[in-house]
């Protein structure tokens, strides 16, 4: 942010009037003359606010005439500061000051969602890691931060992005099913989201009620645009190379219209370097952005939007540590890199990437903003969004794993301790030290020994060269997707096998979403010093789920059955006894359609949608006194989910025969398959869509806050929020890809009655057992002088009951399994600080720094079940399908970002429109994610929580994993979990993502700019953003850890069957992303 | 509005979905096989196996590495069951080429595949096989049954496990908890990482099954071989030599019976193949150790062999030809012809060479083409509980 300090002596025209005031007025407009509505004007000394109107006007009376200091603050603009004097009973006139764009923002804006979009990298969406694109706010710390430390993923007091809100024009536009705003629906569009009101956490918004996050209004309205053409060009070496982009704004016309439309466009053809950012992949994208404005008059105006953003774009992977230290030196620079993606491969001598999204959100919105009087003011709004969002990923079927990073095809795949060239392992402890030595001369020929297990290689050192060679020197068979191979072992098996399913194809996950949204706000200033805002939100929203066949790669058909349940029918067919054409029946995807033969664009594997209503009615009170500011609000939300499916899978069909067997009522089908199963009858006479059961959701919340102004320069602030919140549609059922089957604790929900009678518990208890609860709270002192200011604020925040869903290959049970966490109780507490100091009059050193303590404080309950419904384990009573047992959690680190952020920050600004700054940063205290089949109960003490006897686990003799004193106890950690003796600890424990060396924690920025102004107020700007100056290739921002465990058959004669868990603990390693090395972005514009 | 939206972005989308990749470039003609070969050398397969094998391998000097019981004692001569044998990398490439006999669909092969020799004049009584050893499951996915290749060998090894010959890389067991660890840790033929494997082999043409080759045997024919020679070491070497073909006998039938582990011949039982390792079934439960198990069959004249199935083949839990729950009564109703891979499996030197150490693995069920008398092929029942 600019200050600009002007002592301004005032040429007052006196006024005489009966009853003299001191009063101060002006007019706020942007460089091309046009008046800024909306302008936060401040008297930092008397502490006074106010906005400007739509003419850019704004007024103070009943002044006292003193030095006064006026901080001008818009959306876009650099914010100013006027330093005036006030004279006594007179009109104190500033004329019209003009606000200069704040290009900079502009370009950092442009970078961030750039950042974000990339940060896409599951199917499903979840990954966006980026907060709210950027900070409007003119708060020092989140301006400083919002850019600075997203390089570093940090997010906002450790939230997720569920807890931040996006509107458009006051319209809800958070996925109902995911939870969170999708900032790609405007990739390149940055006119599109320059205008916005932002509300930072817990306080007073006259928008929506908010949650515990930031929340953000877009405002597109045409007249916020400036008058004119802006035409623009950008060059980067990040995921595009190249941008252009053009707006025109008609302005407001005689005939009360205004237009404003904005084109984008971003491409990269793909990238054929290794080792360069981006590798492997291609970009294109062609945004559009229009709106239409009508106005009445000043107080009634009607908006029509539409924008979308059709993109194209080749992802990259996560790398393990293995992958990072094999190829990171290829095309090296002086340190390295971390550009190695295995997602792509060369297809007849071209790059092709495995992994494409396809995104495109047409948005329609239609908004009417009436300001009926001076006390009362309507703003209604309907929106219609529909989001094609799909992604594609190689499938296979009866053929190896095409990844060249699939475990089995690494180099330690080979040897089982992962021993390096030079003797040491490859995997390193928690400290960075290498686990063990070998003999010298790294020619390895006996089995080490570690602790007493042997965990030695398992073929020759030669060999592990050979296959190391291949990988260090980027060997296109070995480090990247084989095309040719593939499409080769489709045409022979079109030879072979005409009629039987390709080997391998391309298939498309489509995760679409349409919602309809309407908002109606009114507010209402009647009663002095009371603001009192009244909204409803109304969202009517359906997911999409289908596969289609995206490329059969030469083959000829895809036969739709699964092939995972094709593997498993053998335990299926013993554990109730199927007929064979039961088992015929159970591998089908669609039983209504069995052995489908699914070509180029047809439908497969699953086709449901997950329908959602929400409605919120909330209320809000803002009194405001010269010393004190007061507000409190509540919120009502109604919820509801109802999943349909358009295919009738067969382990559903299985599962709810199982069901009817074990006296279980789970709903795993429609209601109709449900009577069909039951009367015995076939399927064929079923509806082509099948709907399941309906899931409703009450949840209150309230809000309440104060604001004591110690003086102008000073104020404390306090909020605090407890609210419940029902669960994401995501994370509702076990696997809706397969069936109706809600998570436990929303079948409980549904029957709370039931329940409450059935366990003595109240119905409250249930009813709610399903919904999150939060309460949380901060207390904030600001200050504001003319040479500093900032802000201190601490935070706590409680959440109770989360909800987490998650599926992996198990290898004990031999199969893919489901598992619903529920319970996950976590808290957020900690410091923002943030203070900006002017340094003459050029320069200002702004530092800002986050702690926080994000942890989990209470240990989870885990319901596991296999997707094909096999039973996981036996007790006396019979098989288990699902497993009930604790997950660990309690003590462990949220996997939010760093959770200690830093930096330092020196701008320089000339009055000749010259920019530039230099931001150093440091980041600590970050986690990796952690996998909860790794924490579960039953690991640590052979026992799960539901009494089930676990197959291997730490304290087994064969693993004897441990930690025990001298008289043989258990050692416990201070949260009650057993410790683990090392190298097993690396299995269980958390891993810092940190580096562990300091240097490598560092990340370093910069920019320049220069702004010019020709005639006829038209002006060039040019800036160039260096992101990571120094190119540290060694920092994490996030990655998960692998929830597959691994484990070692155990055959000896009294343990037959058994297995244990693997003294190879680094089989499944951890998967990381790097922040990119030197990064740049260089904006040209042109305004005219 | 919504198709029209997506038929939009489709048409954006479309033009960016990568041709196909001409067929013609991903195999090799005779003549781009011919060129390659003409840079180098090519080798038959027995040409290979003599070239390359020998008795005592030249990866270990401390032969006490290999893994144990590898060779035989009773006073025999000494032959290594467990060998391997480097062959250096070289300027000039050395190939080997055959047709793949193997397909691993079915479960009863896991990460190996076999290949005979493709002689040109295709007239042949007799062929030559190799085993291959690669670390993918479904490698057949890649080199599908009938498919001819070409592999060029130098910097790869030819090993053997217990007796079978194989193209190979050096591998250490180190399994601990295997039962008898102490008897099995050691060197070994182990397999070929894929992405080695995959950057030395080329196919040639498209896969043909019809130009396989199936040498026709008596059971007989391999089972003497352990009576013709009086040295444990000479049938052995023998042994090598038949390994892997691809074979089949007419006129057999299973008997219902298995050989125990003293060579004996028992009944099969009709208990529950999930725990009944004797049951009548084609691989019933081994408790997850994992061994292949073998079934009779038997000729007009008597003489048995057994065919081989693993319990993670997706057949392993269906009945045995003509048997049942009730029973194994009704198995000599089904007779004809049995396809698949001769192997000779012998770990462990403590015991002589014995005829239950041949046995043929079926690809599938459709290997085993028994007929009852009104020419009806026998049914395909599987365990159910």
């Amino acid at each position: 942010m600019r200050k600009l300090f002007i002592t301004i002596i005032l040429c007052i025209a006196a006024m005489i009037g009966a009853n003299a005031q001191t009063r101060l007025v002006g007019r706020i407009i942007s460089p091309e003359q046009q008046a800024i509505e909306d302008v936060v004007v401040t008297l930092a000394n008397q502490g006074y606010t106010t906005t400007t109107n739509a003419e850019g006007k704004f007024s103070f009376t009943y002044l006292e005439a003193s030095d006064e200091e006026v901080i001008i603050e818009a959306t876009g603009y650099i914010s100013d500061i006027l330093l005036v004097q006030l004279q006594e009973d007179q009109l104190n006139d500033l004329g019209d000051i003009v606000m200069q764009n704040d290009f900079v923002r502009e370009v950092q804006e442009e970078v961030l969602l750039n950042l974000t979009e990339m940060d896409l990298n599951d199917d499903e969406g979840k990954s966006q890691s980026m907060s709210s694109a950027s900070s409007a706010s003119q708060d020092v710390f989140n301006s400083t931060v919002s850019f600075a430390w997203s390089n570093a993923r940090y997010r906002g007091r450790g939230y997720d992005q569920t807890y931040e809100l996006g509107y458009i024009e006051g319209l809800s536009f958070n996925s109902a099913e995911r939870g969170q705003f999708n900032f790609s629906a405007m990739g390149g569009l940055n006119d599109a989201t320059r205008y916005k009101e932002v509300v930072e956490g817990i306080e007073a918004n006259n928008f929506t009620f908010g949650s515990i996050g930031q929340a953000t209004n877009y405002l597109q309205s045409a007249t916020n645009y400036a008058q004119g053409w802006k035409v623009g060009l950008a060059g980067t070496n990040r995921n595009y190379k190249g941008a252009a982009r053009a707006t025109y704004s008609s302005g407001l016309m005689e005939n009360g219209w205004a237009f404003a439309a904005q084109l984008a466009w971003r491409y990269t053809p793909y990238i054929d370097v290794k080792g360069q950012i981006g590798e492997g992949i291609s970009y294109s994208s062609v945004g559009y952005f229009f709106t239409a404005e009508k106005q009445w008059s000043r107080d009634m105006r009607l908006s029509l939007i539409t924008f979308g953003a059709p993109t194209r774009r080749g992802q990259s992977a996560a790398l393990t540590q293995e992958t990072f230290d094999l190829t990171n030196q290829y095309n090296k620079t002086s340190w390295g890199h971390n550009n190695y993606n295995p997602y792509w491969g060369y297809q007849d001598g071209k790059v092709r990437n495995s992994r494409i999204v396809h995104s495109y959100d047409p948005t329609a919105i239609a908004s009417f903003d009436w300001k009926i009087n001076e006390e009362n003011h309507l703003k209604v709004a309907a929106g219609y969004h529909y989001s094609f969002y799909s992604n594609s990923a190689l499938t296979f079927y009866n053929a190896p794993d095409p990844r060249p990073d699939y475990y089995r095809n690494l180099p330690s795949a080979l040897l089982d301790g992962q021993i390096d060239k030079d003797g040491y392992f490859i995997a390193k402890d928690l400290n960075g030290k290498p686990l063990g030595e070998l003999t010298p001369g790294g020619y390895i020929k006996y089995p080490l020994h570690y602790n007493g297990s042997a965990v030695g290689h398992s073929i020759d050192f030669d060999t592990y060269s050979k296959l190391t060679d291949l990988w260090t020197s980027r060997d296109d068979h070995a480090t990247q997707i084989d095309w040719d191979a593939l499409y080769a072992a489709n045409y022979a098996n079109n030879v072979v096998n005409p009629d039987g399913s390709a080997r391998y194809i391309v298939e498309r996950r489509h995760n679409d979403i349409q919602e309809a949204v309407a908002n109606a706000n009114y507010r209402n200033t009647s009663v002095e010093h009371l603001t009192a805002t009244v909204g409803l939100e109304l969202k009517a929203s359906q997911g999409i789920h289908y596969k289609t066949v995206d490329d059969l790669m030469g083959g000829n058909q895809w036969i739709d059955v699964d092939p995972f349940a094709e593997r498993d029918i053998k335990e299926l067919a013993t554990n109730i006894g199927l007929t064979q054409a039961d088992i015929a029946n159970v591998k089908q995807n669609d039983m209504q359609n069995p052995n489908a033969a699914a070509r180029k664009g047809d439908k497969f594997g699953y086709n449901y949608r997950i329908n959602m209503m929400t409605a919120k009615l909330w209320a809000q009170n803002e009194w405001s006194w010269n010393e004190v500011d007061l507000y409190y609000a509540l919120q009502l939300t109604y919820s509801s989910m109802q999943r349909t499916t358009d295919m009738l899978n067969g382990r559903a069909w299985y599962l709810a025969r199982l069901g009817e067997a074990n006296n279980n009522h789970y709903y795993y089908l429609a209601d109709a398959a449900n009577d069909v199963l039951a009367a015995g009858e076939d399927f064929s006479n079923l509806p082509s869509r099948l709907v399941g059961y309906g899931h409703h959701f009450v949840d209150p919340a309230f809000k309440t806050g104060i604001t004591y102004k110690i003086d102008g320069r000073n104020q404390l602030k306090i909020n605090a929020i407890a609210e419940t919140k029902a669960p994401l549609a995501r994370d509702a059922y076990i696997s809706p890809r397969v069936h109706d089957r809600a998570v436990e604790n929303i079948y409980r929900h549904d029957y709370a009655r039931y329940y409450a009678q059935e366990f003595g518990t109240s119905w409250l208890e249930e009813y709610y057992g399903a919904s999150q609860k939060m309460v949380g709270g901060d207390l904030t002192y600001s200050f504001n002088y003319p040479l500093v200011r900032g802000r201190v604020t601490g935070f706590f925040t409680q959440i109770w009951n989360g909800t987490e869903l998650n599926g992996y290959y198990d290898d004990e049970a031999r199969t893919f399994v489901n598992q619903s966490l529920s319970g996950i109780n976590r808290r957020h507490m900690g410091v923002e600080a943030a203070a900006a100091v002017k340094l003459g009059l050029y320069f200002t050193l702004t530092g800002a720094l986050s702690i926080g303590d994000y942890r989990y404080t209470s240990n989870a309950l885990a319901i596991t079940s296999a997707e094909n419904g096999m039973a996981l384990a036996e007790n006396a009573q019979g098989p288990i399908y699902e497993l009930r047992d604790s997950v660990l959690l309690k003590g462990l680190h949220v996997a939010t970002g760093p959770q200690l952020n830093s930096s330092l920050k020196l701008s320089f600004f000339h009055p000749k429109m010259w920019f530039a700054d230099l931001t150093v940063s440091y980041f600590d205290w970050s986690y990796l994610d952690y996998a909860p089949a790794r924490r579960m109960q039953g690991l640590f003490t052979g026992v799960r929580a539901d009494g089930s006897v676990t197959n291997g686990w730490y304290g087994d003799n064969y693993t004897n994993a441990i930690e025990k004193d001298q008289d043989g106890n258990v050692i416990y950690d201070q949260y009650g979990v057993p410790e683990l003796k090392y190298p097993y600890n690396i299995l269980s424990d958390q891993e810092m993502l940190t580096a562990s060396n300091p240097l490598h924690r560092f990340l370093v920025d910069a920019s320049v700019g220069k702004l010019i102004y020709l005639k006829n107020r038209q002006s060039i700007s040019i800036n160039l953003t260096v992101n990571n100056l120094l190119n540290n290739t060694h920092f994490k921002t996030g990655g998960y850890q692998q929830a597959r465990l691994p484990r070692q058959t155990r055959q000896g004669v009294a343990d037959n069957e058994n297995s244990v868990i693997s003294p190879n603990v680094w089989k499944f390693p951890s998967k990381y992303y790097y922040a990119w090395g030197t990064n740049f972005y260089l904006n040209l514009q042109y305004k005219f | 509005m919504k198709k029209i939206l997506y038929i939009a972005l489709m048409a954006v989308f479309a033009a960016c979905t990568p041709n196909a990749v001409d067929s013609t470039k991903l195999f090799l003609t005779e003549d781009q096989a011919q060129d390659l070969i003409g840079q180098g050398t090519l080798l038959t397969l027995q040409q290979f196996k003599d070239s390359f094998m020998t008795e005592q391998g030249n990866y270990l000097s401390d032969t006490t590495q290999y893994r144990t019981r590898t060779y035989l004692i009773e006073g025999r001569d000494t032959s290594y069951l467990f060998s391997i044998d480097t062959i250096p990398a070289s300027e000039t490439p050395i190939y080997i080429r055959g047709r793949v006999t193997t397909d691993d669909q079915g479960g009863n092969f896991y990460k190996t595949i076999c290949i005979q020799q493709v002689f040109i004049d295709g007239n042949d009584t007799t062929q030559e096989a190799l085993r291959i050893s690669v670390d993918a499951g479904s490698v057949n996915g890649l080199y599908p049954m009938g498919q001819e290749i070409m592999i060029r060998v130098d910097g790869l090894a030819i090993g053997r496990y217990a007796n079978q010959p194989q193209l190979c890389l050096p591998s250490y067991n180190n399994n601990i908890y295997a039962n008898n660890a102490e008897q099995k840790i050691g060197w070994a033929a182990g397999r070929i990482p894929m992405a080695i494997f995959k950057a030395r082999t080329q196919c040639i043409g498209l896969p043909d099954t019809d130009k396989l080759f199936y040498e026709q045997m008596e059971i007989q024919d391999f089972t003497k071989l352990l009576n013709q020679f009086p040295k444990a070491k000479a049938q052995l070497q023998e042994a090598r030599r038949w390994d892997a073909k691809l074979i089949k006998v007419k006129d057999v039938h299973y008997t219902g019976e298995y050989f125990e582990s003293n060579g004996n011949v028992s009944k099969c039982t009709t208990g529950n193949p999930e725990d009944d390792t004797n049951a009548n079934v084609f691989a019933p439960t081994t408790t997850n150790i994992g061994y292949p198990q073998g079934r009779i069959i038997a000729d007009a004249s008597g003489n048995k062999t057994a065919v081989s199935a693993s319990e993670y083949a997706k057949f392993a839990f269906f009945y045995l030809p003509g048997a049942d729950k009730n029973g194994v009564a009704n198995c000599s109703d089904y007779e004809g012809e049995v396809v698949g891979i001769l192997g000779y499996y012998n770990d462990n030197g403590r015991y002589k060479p014995a005829a239950d150490d041949w046995s043929i693995s079926i690809r599938s069920l459709d290997d085993l083409r028994l007929y009852d008398d009104e020419g009806q092929l026998w049914p395909r029942i599987e365990y159910t509980k």
